[in-house]
């Protein structure tokens, strides 16, 4: 599904989030989203599933597939939210219902979405456990009872069950020890495009962003900074906006990749 | 296939609940609600077919008789026998708790759907209105809505249905508030579900054991509530047995007679405690985290479904 943002601005009780995004996603394409905490990144995916919160106030235009979502009845975004758009959330611990079992998470968009029998759902719930690298006796396992890159293949599952077109991943990775985030990223992005969906891939974190995504957008106080091939932005950002974010990640992340032009960095501020 | 897949998750869910009861019963409070409660229905349903005497036989010789072979618990002023009213009384107590406890379950939850919901405006505003009526006492508004309706089972169950779905409003409202903006609820929304799908489905299953506990006490306060107003002669009506019927025609010859007062006493207290206790272990026994059992029938009826 293809994805296009037009001069998204959003603002929360008066008070600015984002100001004319914009963002084009292709067909089968994985894009990725990073900025700095408090960018307005989450609530760019937030406006593009039309949860924001009602005292926001948004313009512009987000046009998923072919549905124009800023003002669309409830009725058309419930339709779209689970069944077209699959979402994979920050921190899994907190967005699992802690008194459902892994099966009735995962079943919940099929519930929501087709008719079928118990039985069919479950045939789809345990080929996803699979798919998922889940063992299937945890499909009757509640949240607390499993780690949390477990946590986050049900999560996973939980957005991929009703093969979606489109994935929003927002900052999947964030809550996970950088061991299980590499095995996270690698799953998620070869399920995506095994099911030949697009993704937006929600980040602040650049390391990740190489992994799971070919193109990117910079993200700097609700602003589009800067865009371009993850590679390339990663390797010679042009704004300084982007040049102070990518510092930032490598003296992180990339500690063991090029230090020089690092220190480089930080000299020039 | 599905039939049978119905089938099995009533299994489950019978499973479920055998597993909840078993837990409970391991508790030695936990025994003396299940014991008193089990007793409280069994005599209200044999209350129903067969009571000692009739409740209309009336020996004029012997008013407030003390307890003998023909009277169990004595007779009362009109020389009634005691203990077939207080079997006949727990019927009508049985009832006036259900009802009260339905009530104030449908009621408290609308109030907390209005209270969690995402129109700011409603929200504010129903808690305004939540903090100003809860001010206005239970027996007043029975008081009021006697004058309309007399002495009735529906003034006790409307007042205290109304009062307690009010209690039960504002003491779940900040547990249904974090369940109402948690990751997990967004997550729901995020994958198609309704906000009635959400309160449903995710707000109140979250919130069962403080549900479960408030609305026990709110049992335990009926009880308390229709001894109280049936003394005051707006609960039920002078012809319809219940414990407050029996407390109210005795309490005044207490000084006199204390014994016959003494038995819809005892009665309503061991119930009330019975009830509150009730809510306690419930609250522990359908946690699924603090539960472990529970966590083990799922595991098993999983594997169940797999042979």
């Amino acid at each position: 599904m293809s994805v296009t943002v037009e001069a998204l601005s959003i603002a929360i009780g008066g008070k600015p989030i984002a100001a004319d995004v914009n963002l084009d996603i292709a067909d089968g394409e994985r894009v990725g989203l990073i900025g700095s905490s408090g960018s307005g990144k989450s609530m760019i995916s937030k406006a593009m599933l039309g949860l924001l919160p009602l005292n926001a106030t948004v313009s512009g235009s987000v046009i998923l597939g072919e549905t124009q979502v800023i003002g669309a009845s409830e009725r058309e975004l419930a339709d779209l939210r689970g069944r077209y758009v699959g979402t994979v959330f920050q921190n899994p611990a907190a967005s699992l219902n802690p008194v459902m079992t892994v099966a009735q998470q995962i079943g919940l968009p099929l519930k929501l979405h087709y008719d079928l029998t118990k039985a069919e759902r479950a045939e789809r719930v345990a080929r996803m456990l699979g798919k998922v690298g889940l063992s299937a006796d945890a499909a009757n396992k509640y949240p607390h009872e499993l780690s949390g890159g477990q946590q986050q293949r049900v999560g996973i599952a939980t957005a991929l069950i009703t093969s979606p077109r489109f994935i929003i991943a927002d900052e999947p990775t964030t809550a996970l020890d950088s061991i299980t985030q590499r095995q996270i990223v690698d799953l998620l992005t070869a399920l995506v495009d095994d099911a030949g969906a697009s993704m937006l891939f929600i980040t602040h974190d650049f390391s990740v962003l190489a992994r799971a995504t070919t193109r990117c957008y910079v993200l700097e106080s609700g602003r589009i900074v800067d865009s371009g091939v993850t590679a390339e932005v990663l390797a010679d950002p042009q704004t300084p906006e982007s040049k102070r974010l990518v510092s930032a990640a490598r003296s992180l992340t990339l500690r063991s990749v090029d230090l020089h032009s690092t220190k480089e960095d930080s000299h020039e501020q | 296939m599905s039939n049978s897949h119905n089938n099995r998750a009533a299994i489950t869910r019978r499973a479920y609940a055998a597993v909840a009861l078993r837990t409970m019963w391991r508790r030695a409070e936990g025994k003396f609600a299940l014991i008193v409660l089990a007793l409280w229905l069994a005599v209200a349903l044999v209350s129903l077919v067969w009571t000692p005497q009739s409740l209309w036989t009336t020996d004029g010789y012997h008013v407030w008789a003390k307890p003998s072979a023909a009277h169990w618990l004595g007779t009362d002023g009109t020389g009634a026998d005691v203990f077939s009213w207080l079997m006949a009384g727990s019927r009508t107590n049985l009832l006036i708790v259900l009802l009260t406890v339905v009530v104030s379950a449908l009621w408290g939850l609308l109030l907390i759907a209005a209270m969690v919901a995402r129109n700011s405006a409603l929200a504010s505003t129903s808690v305004v209105v939540i903090d100003a009526l809860i001010s206005i006492p239970t027996v007043l508004i029975a008081l009021i809505l006697a004058v309309p309706m007399g002495a009735s089972i529906a003034v006790i169950v409307i007042a205290c249905g109304f009062g307690y779905g009010l209690n039960l409003a504002r003491v779940a409202r900040p547990a249904a508030l974090l369940a109402a903006r948690s990751a997990y609820v967004e997550s729901a929304l995020a994958n198609g579900a309704s906000g009635w799908r959400v309160l449903v489905s995710h707000i109140i299953p979250n919130n069962l054991p403080v549900l479960a506990v408030q609305l026990s006490l709110s049992a335990g306060t009926a009880v308390l509530a229709e001894s109280g107003l049936t003394y005051l002669g707006i609960g039920v009506p002078s012809g319809v047995p219940s414990w407050g019927h029996s407390l109210a025609t005795s309490v005044k010859l207490i000084n006199v007679f204390p014994l016959t007062v003494l038995w819809p006493g005892l009665i309503v207290t061991v119930v009330v405690v019975a009830l509150n206790v009730f809510g306690d272990v419930l609250r522990d026994a359908i946690d699924p985290v603090a539960n472990p059992a529970l966590r083990q029938t799922a595991g098993s009826a999983g594997k169940e479904d797999e042979r």
